[in-house]
Order: C-alpha cells, then structure tokens, then sequence
C-alpha cells in the first residue's frame, strides 16, 4: 500500500522529539513574565548545551569583541529570539542522530545542511527586514524531511539515489522521489515542522524550498532558502558553473529582490565558515 | 531543436558487435541516445551517440581516433592488494591486481582498432579516482597512478583529466567529437557510488581474468 508523507511522520513522532532543553527555553521565551536570568537558569540545566552555545556565541557566527563566558551574558547579547534559533539548530542536529540511515553519512548530511544555512544567512543580510539567525535555522532544517524518507523507506530511497544517476543529467532528487515516491522530502520535511509546532516561517521554507510559489505567509524567506540551496550545492562540488547544479527559479531572484552577483560571495564564505560551524552543530560528544 | 513528446525519437542505431547488451536511452538535452555503462564494463562506437558513467574511486578512460570518430569508454578500477600505498600496484605488477587494468584499458583500445582506429590517431581523457570515503585508504590514487603509467609505457598522451580530489563524478563522452561533460556529484551520492564499486570488486575477486590480451 502506498505510503503518504504524513504517514511517515506520524511513524516516527515518537523516535525524535526535540530534546527537553530547546521546549523549555521557548516556553520561557513565550512567556512575558520570564526573565533573562530564568532563560539563562534553563540553559544551564543542560551542560553540554551550555558548552556548545558558549562556543557559538564566541564563534566567528557573530564576532563579538569580547569573549562571552556566562550563559547570562550570551542570552542578553545574543538575544532570545536568536537564542531559541540557536538552540533549535543545535537540538535538531542532536535528535536526529537516533535517526540513522545506510545511503548518506550524517556528517555528509549535515555539511550540505550548514553550507546552506551560511549562505542562507549571508543572503539575509543583503536583504531587508529579513532575520539571519532565522534564516540560518531555515536553511540547516530545510531536508530534514529526506532523513525521515532515508531512514523509514530505504528501499526506496535507494532506487530515488541510483535514478537520480542513471539519469544522463543529474536528475533533481526531488523530481526522483516524486517519481518513486510520489512526494518528496520538502513535504516530508514541512508535515514534521508543523506537527513540532515551529514558526510558520520554517514550516513554509522546509516544505516549499523547491516549489516557491506555495508559499503563503513567508514568500521572500521561502525563495530565499531556495536560493540559498542551489548555492550550497555550488560551494559544495566548488563551481560557479550554474549548468553544474539543479536550476534557480528565476522567480526566486524577484521575490527576493537580490540578484546573480550575490552568489560567489554567499558561496565562498560558506566555503570558509563551514569547518569551524561543522564542529559547533554536529559535534554531540 | 527539442523534439516534443509527440514526434518519434530517431531509431536506435545500431551498436558494434558485443555491445548489443550496453543500456542506451534517449537523451533530449544532447539530442542523441547516450549508453550507460557500469563499474566493469566498456562501450566503443561509431555512431553520434554519447557514453556515460558515475565513477567513485574508479576510473574511466575515453579514447577515440580523432580522425575517424570511432571511440568509447571503459570504467575499472583495481583490486585492493594488502599494500596500501599508491605505488603497491607496482610492487605486484604482475598479479591480478594490475591485470584488470590492463583488462579494461586494452580491451579498449583494441576494440577502438579493430574498427579501424589507428594508434597514431588516438585521443585519450582520464577521469575519476575520486577519494569518496573518507575512512579508507585511497584507492582512487593507486587507479590513477596505474592508468598514467599504463598510457606513458603505450606511449600514449593524454589531452585532458579530471582526476582526484573528493568529489565523485558523472562522466559524459561524445566519441564523435570527443568532447566530455564532468559534473562533479554532491556527497549525497557517495554511499551508493561506493557500494556499487564494491560489488564490482567482489566480483571481479571471484571471476579472476583468464588469458591475455593481445594489443595491437
């Protein structure tokens, strides 16, 4: 019988849950009568992501002059928002690894997701009234939703990985899950954020990153992320040659108002922070 | 001009002898039917057709005579010995291990010439060898160094090359013209790339390569 994309997630709902940490830290961010120092008290219950988020605020993520070394500190410079960001990056990372699949190595996975989630912020910036840290956590997020498919049908997934190169031209994967499939991870990917309950922002860039014009709420962030994924691919295989990667929609570059002469830029800079952010996000131990 | 669904495809030319299995398809960007090859075969051909593969630590040469059009590619790689060093391959030149090189890449050249190719008119590209995984020794390498001094004792040089590095590649060849397209494949496709080699060596160790090969 056929599988559907909500089947899939509603099967491993109770395998990943975002780890305690990240729930209390929104709860609290949620609530109007919290302060910094209970934030900042609900980090540090937690060691090793009090470890970890010391390290991200004194990383080159945000260049700081001087060295933060109390999570108070770090949660009134980095600032809540950016802070649940944070640390919904750095928890997903962490419950996805009790997701495990034989086709693509998590640190393999995870490098393409943190090459787009540079470049994603880098866009950001260009632009206007728009959240890098957000769009950091979009572009990291943005395929979570091939691990549930790698991870639940990996029969199939392994035919959707050998379609995509018989095809004399590099067939998108999406194209060849929705062959396989009949969906393919964005909705995958947006059936988990919605039953987490995450923004509608990261929920409309998962699910959509390959099909822009659904988006409903979030169009310049959905484009965004898209373009940021294409870029990603680029820094990736190091090319600048567009026929090397799956194409851009061009209606991407309008929504976004940003234009071609973003990209070696987004790409090399990805190209260079991405070791030093490898260790900070998917390091667990 | 793309041909739309509605018009019918140019009928299949015919493949040389012994190659009547090789899958081709129909490819629409290139206008041409393309030949997919595998770990462990070779494809030669006079016609305007394309040639294609996916190679992880494996290598694939393309050769054609320049003059007549007439070329193909083959994709091997050797088995691993106990010696890892690039140079191991050397050291037991005369085991098995350089035999399927010498398999693959004279098979052909052979075949490039029994269709009229001349020696002097050969064309040679290399690619592949990638280091696809990071936790094992670097076969890539051992591939390559076995495939550059295969061409320097045939005295054949090679125009262009792709070789190493981390990436895995699709590889496609246009004997005709001898042009190639490289697209390096993003680590995503590693694992299925790597397993494919895999059961590629696995069954070359079981059905070792009897006789010689005579080079023209």
């Amino acid at each position: 019988m056929a599988v559907s994309a909500s089947d899939l997630v509603q099967d491993i709902g109770g395998l990943i849950t975002l780890p305690d940490v990240f729930l209390r830290i929104n709860r609290l961010i949620e609530d109007a009568n919290s302060s910094i120092a209970d934030i900042a008290a609900a980090v540090s219950q937690d060691p090793s992501f009090t470890v970890r988020l010391l390290r991200v605020a004194n990383s080159a993520l945000y260049s700081f002059p001087s060295s933060i070394d109390t999570v108070s500190r770090a949660v009134s410079i980095i600032g809540t928002s950016q802070l649940r960001n944070l640390a919904l990056s750095m928890s997903v990372a962490k419950s996805f690894a009790g997701l495990p699949n034989e086709l693509v190595s998590m640190d393999n996975f995870w490098r393409h997701s943190l090459l787009c989630a540079l470049v994603a912020r880098h866009l950001a910036k260009e632009m206007r009234r728009c959240d890098p840290d957000a769009l950091f956590t979009a572009g990291l997020l943005h395929d979570i939703g091939e691990l549930v498919i790698f991870n639940r049908l990996p029969q199939q997934s392994a035919e959707v990985l050998q379609r995509v190169l018989d095809s004399q031209d590099e067939l998108p994967v999406h194209e060849a899950e929705r062959e396989v499939l009949g969906f393919d991870h964005s909705t995958v990917g947006g059936e988990l954020a919605r039953q987490w309950n995450l923004p509608t922002l990261l929920q409309e860039c998962i699910a959509h990153h390959h099909d822009i014009g659904a988006a409903q709420k979030h169009p310049r962030e959905t484009a965004l992320i898209h373009l940021a994924n294409i870029i990603a691919l680029m820094a990736e295989v190091d090319t600048l040659d567009p026929a090397d990667v799956p194409p851009i929609d061009p209606h991407a570059w309008e929504v976004t108002g940003l234009d071609e002469a973003v990209v070696e830029p987004a790409m090399r800079a990805a190209q260079a922070e991405v070791v030093e952010i490898e260790k900070l996000f998917t390091d667990q131990k | 001009m793309a041909l739309s669904p509605l018009q019918k495809l140019p009928p299949l030319p015919l493949a040389l002898p012994g190659f009547e299995h090789v899958k081709r398809t129909w490819h629409t960007a290139h206008e041409c039917y393309a030949a997919r090859i595998l770990p462990g075969e070779y494809y030669v051909t006079k016609n305007d057709e394309s040639v294609y593969t996916t190679l992880g630590s494996c290598i694939s040469a393309c050769i054609r005579d320049r003059v007549l059009g007439i070329g193909g590619m083959n994709h091997f790689m050797l088995p691993s010995t106990d010696l890892a060093e690039a140079d191991a391959w050397k050291a037991a030149s005369l085991s098995a291990s350089t035999r399927y090189g010498n398999y693959a890449m004279e098979h052909l050249i052979n075949e490039i010439m029994r269709n009229g190719g001349k020696r002097q008119n050969l064309e040679v590209k290399v690619f592949g060898g990638g280091r696809i995984l990071a936790n094992m020794t670097d076969v890539g390498q051992r591939n390559i160094a076995f495939v550059r001094d295969y061409l320097k004792t045939e005295g054949l040089q090679v125009v262009s090359e792709d070789v190493g590095e981390i990436f895995p590649r699709m590889v496609v060849y246009f004997p005709t013209t001898g042009r190639v397209r490289v697209k390096r494949l993003r680590s995503l496709h590693n694992n299925t790339i790597a397993s494919q080699e895999k059961s590629y060596i696995e069954s070359i160790r079981e059905k070792p390569v009897s006789g010689d090969v005579e080079l023209f």
